[in-house]
C-alpha cells in the first residue's frame, strides 16, 4: 500500500510538471505583454504599462514598435483572416456534411475507398495543399488570358480559401459521421412512409437532428482557418492573413505587442471555454433534473423526489473570481503607490537608459582619445583623424533617435 | 445511381453530387496531381511554357540527390542532410511525445475522478486553440540569450554567461515537440478509455505488476490510439513550418524551409514541387508503415 502512495504522488508531481510546461510559456508570455521593456522579457523588469496594448513606442533607432491598436497591418491582417474564415466555413461545412450523407449510402464495396480519400488531405503536409493550389491556380491564370479567371487565379483570398477548405472539410466530415453513426433510420422511414418527399425529410429531420455538430464543425472550421499558417503562407501570395503578419513580425523582430496580441487571443479562447463549460454543466443538471423527475412520475416513490435546496447553492468558482478580483486591486495599488506604474515610471527609466548611453559614448570619446594619442605617438596622424571623426562628430548619434537637445549640450560640454 | 436519386430527391442529390465532385477532383486530386506533373518539368519562364523545351526531365530529383553540376561532390549534401535530419528529428520527437503523453493519457481516462478527468481535458484544450505561431513565440521568449531561462540561471548561479539555446536547436526541438503534444494525447486518451476497467484489477488480482499489466493490457488495446497519435504528430512535425520559422537557428534548416525557400525566394516552382513531392511521399511511406506495424486501418489513424 505504501508503494501505491508513493506512486501516486509521483503520479502528482508529473502531471503538475506536465501541465506547467504546457501552461508556462504561455503564463510568461501574457506578463511580458505588460513590461514596457522594447524586448518582451519578465527580469529586467521595467515599468509595468499597457502601452504595448495602445500606442506602442518610438524605439532609439526610429523604428516604430507600434501597439495592438495602432497596428494598421494587424488589423489589415485580421479582417482578410475574418473574410477567409467565413469562405471556409461557408463552403466546407456543406462540403463535409454531403460527404458524410453519401457515406452512409454508397456501396460497402466502396465505402473504404471513399472513406479514404476522403481523410487524405489530413494526413498531407499542409505546406504541400497550399503549394499544390498555387501551382494548378497559377497555370489556370495563364490559360484565362487577362480574363476573369486570371483574376480569380491570382487572388490571394480566393486560392487560400480553397486551399483551406480542401483540409478542413475533413474536419467538418469526422464530425458529421461521428454524428450520423448515431442516427436512427426509422426515423426517415417513417416521415417517408407518412408522406413526405426527400427534400422534405433532409430540411425537416436530417437537418435539425445534425444542427449541433452543424454548430460545432462550424466553430472548429473557422478556428483551423483563422490559425493556420503552414498552408496560408504559399496560398496568400501577396496579401496578409493575421498569421503571416505575426510570422513576419515575429522574423523581422520580436517586439512585446505580439505578447499583446497573444495575452488578448488567450483570453478570447479562456473566455469562449469556460461559457461553454457552464452552459454545458447547465445542461447535464437540467437533464439530471428531468430524468430524476421522469423517473418519479413512473415510480411515484416520494424519496426521489429531492428538495429544492440544491438551487440555492452558490458556485465554488465564484470564490476563486472574487480571490482574483481582490488580488488584482491590490497588486494594481501597490504598483500605483511604488510609482511602477505608467507614464511617470517609464518616463525616469528613459532618462536613466538615455544616461547610461551618453556614459557610454563619453567613454568611447576617451578611448579614442586615448587610442589617438598612441598612435600619433607613433606618428599615425591619419589613423587619429578618423577616430576623431567618428567619435567626435556630434550629428553622428543626433540621427539615431532618442537624443534630445539636453544630450547634445551634454556633448557640448564633454567635448 | 438511380437508387441513390430516388433515395435523396433530385434537389438534394444535385447538392451532395456537386460538393463532392468539387472538394474530391477540383480540391485533392487535380492539385496534387498536377504538381506531381509540373516537378518533372523544367523551371523555365511562362512564355515558353507548352513549347520545345516544356518536355519531361528528372533534373529536379537530380538536384535534390547529386546537387547542382557545377559542385564537385558527388551527392547533394546539404539537401539530403536537411531532409535525414528533419525525419529523425520528427521520429525522435514523435517518440519523446509517446512517452511523455502516455501516463497523462493514462491517468486522465483510468484512474482520475470524471470531474477531474472533465478539468483536465479542457484545460489541455485551451493552449490547443492558441495559434502555433504564437506558442512559438512563448518560447522564443523563454529561451532567448537574454531570454527567461538564462536570466534565471544566471541569477541562481549556475551559469556566468547565456547560453544560446537558439543556435544549439534546444529551443527548436522543445518547441515541436510542445506544438503537438496534444494531438498525441487525444488519440490515446480515447483509445484507453474503452479499456474495461475490469480487466486492470483482474490483471492486479492475479499478481501482475503494474509495468506488466500495462505491457500486456492497455498498450495491446491502445494500438489504435498510438498509431494515430504517432501518425499525426509525425506527419505535423515533419511538415512544420510556423515553428521552424520562429525557432530555428539560422544555420539549421527544415525540410520545408528550403521547400518553401524554393518557391518563395528563388522562384523556381517546379523544384520546389520536386521537393514536396518527396516529403509527400515520405509521408505516405510513413503511414502505410504505421498500418503495417500495428495492424489498423486508414480509418482507425483519422478520427
Amino acid at each position: 500500500m505504501k508503494s501505491q502512495q508513493a506512486l501516486n504522488i509521483l503520479l502528482g508531481i508529473y502531471i503538475f510538471i506536465f501541465f506547467a510546461y504546457l501552461f508556462g510559456p504561455l503564463v510568461i508570455m501574457s506578463i511580458t505583454a505588460f513590461n514596457s521593456a522594447e524586448f518582451p522579457s519578465v527580469t529586467p523588469w521595467e515599468c509595468f504599462s499597457l502601452r504595448w496594448f495602445n500606442e506602442g513606442k518610438i524605439a532609439y533607432d526610429g523604428q516604430h514598435l507600434a501597439g495592438l491598436a495602432t497596428d494598421w497591418r494587424l488589423h489589415e491582417g485580421l479582417i482578410t483572416s475574418l473574410q477567409i474564415g467565413l469562405g471556409v466555413v461557408l463552403l466546407s461545412v456543406p462540403i463535409g456534411l454531403s460527404a458524410a450523407l453519401v457515406l452512409t449510402q454508397v456501396h460497402s464495396r466502396f465505402r473504404t475507398a471513399f472513406y479514404s480519400i476522403s481523410i487524405m488531405p489530413v494526413l498531407f503536409p499542409g505546406v504541400i495543399i497550399g503549394i499544390s493550389t498555387v501551382v494548378l491556380w497559377d497555370r489556370i491564370a495563364t490559360m484565362g488570358g487577362g480574363g476573369f479567371a486570371t483574376e480569380l487565379g491570382r487572388n490571394g483570398i480566393f486560392l487560400t480559401i480553397l486551399a483551406q477548405t480542401c483540409f478542413i472539410s475533413t474536419y467538418c466530415f469526422l464530425i458529421f459521421v461521428a454524428r450520423l453513426q448515431r442516427f436512427d433510420q426509422t426515423q426517415e422511414e417513417a416521415a417517408l412512409d407518412l408522406g413526405a418527399s426527400q427534400t422534405q425529410v433532409f430540411f425537416k429531420i436530417l437537418i435539425p437532428y445534425l444542427m449541433p455538430a452543424i454548430a460545432s464543425s462550424c466553430v472548429i472550421a473557422f478556428l483551423a482557418s483563422f490559425e493556420n499558417y503552414n498552408t496560408t503562407v504559399f496560398s496568400i501570395l501577396s496579401d496578409q492573413t493575421l498569421t503571416t503578419v505575426i510570422a513576419s513580425k515575429v522574423r523581422l523582430g520580436i517586439s512585446p505587442a505580439i505578447s499583446a496580441l497573444a495575452l488578448v487571443i488567450i483570453l478570447i479562447t479562456l473566455a469562449v471555454t469556460i461559457t461553454y463549460e457552464i452552459l454545458r454543466r447547465r445542461e447535464d443538471k437540467k437533464k439530471k433534473k428531468l430524468a430524476a423527475e421522469a423517473l418519479f412520475a413512473q415510480t411515484q416513490d416520494s424519496r426521489l423526489l429531492r428538495n429544492g435546496k440544491s438551487t440555492s447553492t452558490i458556485p465554488k468558482s465564484i470564490f476563486v473570481i472574487i480571490f482574483i478580483i481582490i488580488i488584482c486591486i491590490f497588486g494594481f495599488n501597490k504598483l500605483v503607490e511604488k510609482g511602477l506604474y505608467g507614464s511617470v515610471c517609464i518616463a525616469t527609466k528613459e532618462q536613466e537608459k538615455q544616461s547610461n548611453f551618453a556614459e557610454q559614448l563619453k567613454l568611447l570619446q576617451n578611448n579614442a582619445e586615448v587610442a589617438g594619442q598612441t598612435s600619433s605617438e607613433n606618428g599615425e596622424a591619419d589613423e587619429k583623424k578618423e577616430y576623431d571623426d567618428i567619435f567626435g562628430d556630434p550629428n553622428l548619434f543626433k540621427n539615431f533617435g532618442g537624443f534630445d537637445a539636453k544630450e547634445e549640450e551634454e556633448q557640448g560640454t564633454s567635448d | 445511381m438511380n437508387y441513390f436519386f430516388n433515395k435523396n430527391g433530385p434537389l438534394i442529390s444535385t447538392y451532395l453530387l456537386i460538393s463532392i465532385g468539387f472538394w474530391i477532383v477540383f480540391l485533392i486530386v487535380i492539385p496534387q496531381l498536377y504538381m506531381l506533373d509540373l516537378s518533372f518539368r523544367p523551371n523555365i519562364p511562362p512564355l515558353l511554357r507548352g513549347g520545345p523545351d516544356d518536355v519531361y526531365t528528372l533534373v529536379h530529383y537530380k538536384h535534390f540527390l547529386f546537387g547542382s553540376e557545377t559542385s564537385g561532390e558527388s551527392y547533394n549534401y546539404v539537401d539530403i542532410g536537411v531532409f535525414l535530419d528533419t525525419i529523425l528529428t520528427a521520429i525522435l520527437i514523435t517518440l519523446i511525445n509517446l512517452c511523455f503523453c502516455y501516463p497523462i493519457a493514462f491517468y486522465i481516462a483510468k484512474v482520475a475522478s470524471p470531474n477531474t478527468a472533465r478539468l483536465l481535458i479542457v484545460s489541455l484544450i485551451i493552449p490547443f486553440w492558441i495559434n502555433e505561431l504564437l506558442r512559438s513565440f512563448a518560447l522564443r521568449i523563454l529561451f532567448a540569450g537574454e531570454g527567461f531561462i538564462n536570466n534565471v540561471l544566471i541569477k541562481l548561479g549556475v551559469i556566468d554567461t547565456g547560453i544560446n539555446f537558439i543556435a544549439m536547436d534546444v529551443a527548436l526541438y522543445t518547441g515541436l515537440n510542445y506544438a503537438y503534444i496534444l494531438l498525441m494525447i487525444f488519440p490515446l486518451y480515447n483509445a484507453i478509455e474503452t479499456l474495461d476497467k475490469n480487466q486492470l484489477e483482474a490483471a492486479e488480482d492475479l499478481g501482475s505488476s503494474m509495468i506488466r499489466t500495462h505491457f500486456r493490457i492497455v498498450i495491446p488495446h491502445a494500438k489504435a490510439g498510438i498509431a494515430s497519435g504517432c501518425t499525426m504528430v509525425f506527419m505535423l512535425t515533419a511538415g512544420a513550418l510556423a515553428t521552424p520559422v520562429v525557432l530555428s537557428s539560422p544555420n539549421t534548416f527544415w525540410f520545408t524551409q528550403l521547400i518553401y525557400q524554393w518557391f518563395n525566394m528563388n522562384d523556381n516552382w517546379p523544384r520546389g514541387a520536386a521537393y514536396s513531392i518527396v516529403l509527400l511521399s515520405v509521408s505516405v511511406v510513413f503511414v502505410l508503415l504505421m498500418m503495417r506495424i500495428f495492424k489498423v486501418k486508414i480509418g482507425e489513424i483519422v478520427r
